[in-house]
């Protein structure tokens, strides 16, 4: 559905995006992970044929963003992450401009919004004014304007961004109603564990590059290896800890009730070796393993690098 | 037919409530005043005053209250279009439009539509007022609507002029402070360059003595030149008291007479139909521009 080659955006000499190459298949939910600054939104820009970028290729449903923007569009529904309302419209009248701006016939435009309104729950506010709406029903109002042309890949920049927990829920139960219609969304979070939930796959750009791209399972076990153990023992447990304490390499020690977790730092070769030293040594081990990371564990790693201001 | 959604939204929420009839009331109200004021002022409303009615005081009555509409024109116009686009902008609802199926040019020529529309509804509204002088004479209604051409074509123009720079400058005060500078330019740049060149010329030996040809190959741009065509022999004793209109007033005579004397081609050329088709090429131009700084793909940010 969308192919990204080679993608590069420069800003008087900051590159704000490198080379970047990225694949969404049909169908997917693919959340777009990464520290402030680190590209995001100006790739999903760049996608959405709002900015032009330095070099490199971006093809929606097979089209070249840059040579059919037109017909890109009839394909695509975006919806930034700061957006504006025109406050002296109706909900309903919202709806009709966007969907004039969109191509819609007239004739069926109600039916439409009637039934988009009642998607995002605002049916109840269709008669009143778009200034008068909390957030996330201006929020959610906005991801209703951005389906008005029924388009099979929608870009949710930080969608649930400013929003209460009632109304992220509320973010997060729609969007999977659209996972459930097969729409094809590309959509970036700070709000990781649901971005977990949601995704089918996950791409983390780091300094304009995308560093890992892939299901969010296989992402996380390659990127949060957190390089510790928990190791549970029946006995000897003030042993265990002198006998790691003594071996090279190891950081970090805790144990609590039997439970030991120790910064390995290492890989596999590593555990190895802690595993049979701890054996040879007479400890009752009844469980040894690597602790898992997760994608929080995986942003925080990136966001250590302090990069500057958004994009 | 379907309306360009632009325009559509846009004139609902300007026109909705009671704002834009409140603005036509007080318009045509200061209109009628201007009216009564200069009557007034010429002691014609006075029943102990001037018996005899002098017909040269209607054509001077529509003279002033045509060049007041004209300089609300430059006026007005200006200050809903600079901030056509730089608002949406400012809005954050720029891009929303931008990513829709809408092709740019129908978006930059809703806006413009949009401010025409408003002028329409200004210069209709005020047209009773200025059938007043139908009551006296010398005014035909051949020359009203010719006006009126020459209204949509200058504020065709101006309203151009206004959407070009809210396209290129991103706040609000700097795009409209830009438009009326390059209007000011435009209008009132060739009678500057022209007034140079003409006391220049006259330093030469042999004096000089400009035809119509060469006012019109020099002014044609200013729409105040353009304006001339519907000041009628403006009376010095009535605009004695306004220096600026007075020196208008006499250039504008100056054109008339060197247009009467013209011959062959620039015979037909009058000064409104040359500055309408200078402001319709120039708008097309603006046009062009204003969608090529608008279009996504060529946006640097």
């Amino acid at each position: 559905m969308v192919c990204v080659e080679n993608l590069t955006k420069r800003y008087k000499g900051t590159l704000a995006v490198d080379k970047l190459n990225m694949e969404i298949p049909e169908g997917e939910i693919y959340g777009f992970v990464g520290a402030n600054g680190a590209g995001k939104t100006t790739t999903m820009r760049i996608i959405a044929g709002l900015l032009a970028p330095t070099s490199g290729k971006v093809y929606v449903d097979g089209m070249d963003v840059s040579k059919e923007p037109l017909e890109v569009k009839k394909h695509l529904g975006y919806m930034p992450d700061f957006f504006g309302v025109y406050d002296d419209l109706k909900v309903t009248e919202y709806m009709h401009f966007y969907a004039g701006l969109q191509g819609i016939p007239h004739g069926k435009c109600k039916s439409l919004i009637d039934s988009l309104l009642e998607l995002v729950r605002l049916a109840n506010k269709k008669d009143a004014y778009v200034d008068t709406l909390s957030r996330g029903m201006k929020q959610r109002l906005c991801l209703a304007r951005s389906l008005i042309h029924d388009p099979k890949f929608l870009i949710l920049d930080e969608p649930a961004s400013g929003l209460d927990p009632r109304a992220r829920v509320e973010m997060k139960e729609i969007l999977r109603e659209l996972k459930s219609l097969g729409k094809t969304v590309l959509i970036s979070s700070h709000i990781l564990p649901e971005l977990s939930e949601l995704c089918t796959s996950i791409g983390i750009i780091d300094a304009g590059k995308l560093v890992a791209s892939g299901s969010v399972h296989e992402v996380v076990k390659k990127l949060a290896h957190s390089g510790k153990l928990r190791i549970k023992v029946i006995e000897k447990e003030e042993d265990a800890v002198k006998i790691l304490m003594e071996m090279p390499g190891i950081g970090s020690i805790s144990s609590v009730s039997g439970v030991i977790e120790v910064d390995a730092g290492g890989g596999e070769e590593e555990y190895a070796k802690i595993l049979k030293t701890l054996v040879s040594e007479g400890i009752s081990i009844i469980s040894f393993q690597p602790v898992e990371g997760s994608l929080e564990s995986v942003f925080m790693h990136l966001t250590e690098r302090g990069n500057g201001n958004e994009n | 037919m379907k309306i360009n959604p632009v325009i559509e939204k846009d004139l609902k929420t300007k026109l909705r409530g009671w704002r834009s009839t409140i603005l036509i009331c007080c318009y045509v109200l200061l209109l009628i005043g201007i009216l009564v004021l200069y009557f007034a002022g010429n002691n014609m409303l006075n029943p102990y005053g001037v018996r005899s009615f002098n017909p040269r005081m209607a054509v001077d009555a529509y003279n002033l209250l045509i060049t007041f509409q004209f300089a609300l024109l430059f006026l007005a116009v200006p200050a809903i279009t600079a901030t056509s686009i730089s608002s949406e902008r400012e809005r954050q609802t720029l891009d929303l439009m931008l990513v829709t199926r809408t092709p740019v040019v129908k978006i930059v020529l809703g806006k413009i539509m949009v401010s025409l529309a408003h002028t329409m509804l200004l210069l209709i509204a005020s047209m009773p007022v200025i059938g007043v002088v139908f009551f006296f004479g010398g005014i035909g209604f051949l020359d009203i609507a010719k006006l009126l051409v020459f209204y949509i074509f200058t504020a065709f123009f101006v309203a151009s002029c206004g959407v070009f720079f809210s396209t290129v400058f991103k706040r609000n005060i700097v795009s409209i402070i830009m438009t009326y500078i390059f209007l000011g330019l435009v209008t009132f740049g060739p009678f500057i360059g022209f007034l140079i060149y003409t006391l220049m010329q006259q330093r030469m030996p042999g004096g000089f003595s400009p035809v119509y040809s060469q006012f019109a190959t020099m002014l044609f741009p200013s729409s105040v030149f353009g304006f001339t065509t519907f000041y009628f022999g403006g009376s010095n004793m009535a605009y004695g008291y306004y220096g600026g209109i007075n020196i208008f007033s006499s250039a504008a005579q100056e054109i008339e007479r060197q247009l009467a004397l013209a011959t062959g081609f620039w015979k037909y050329m009058q000064p409104w139909l040359l500055n309408g088709v200078f402001n319709i090429l120039a708008s097309i131009l603006l046009i062009f521009l204003s969608t090529l700084v608008l279009n996504p793909v060529h946006r640097k940010r």
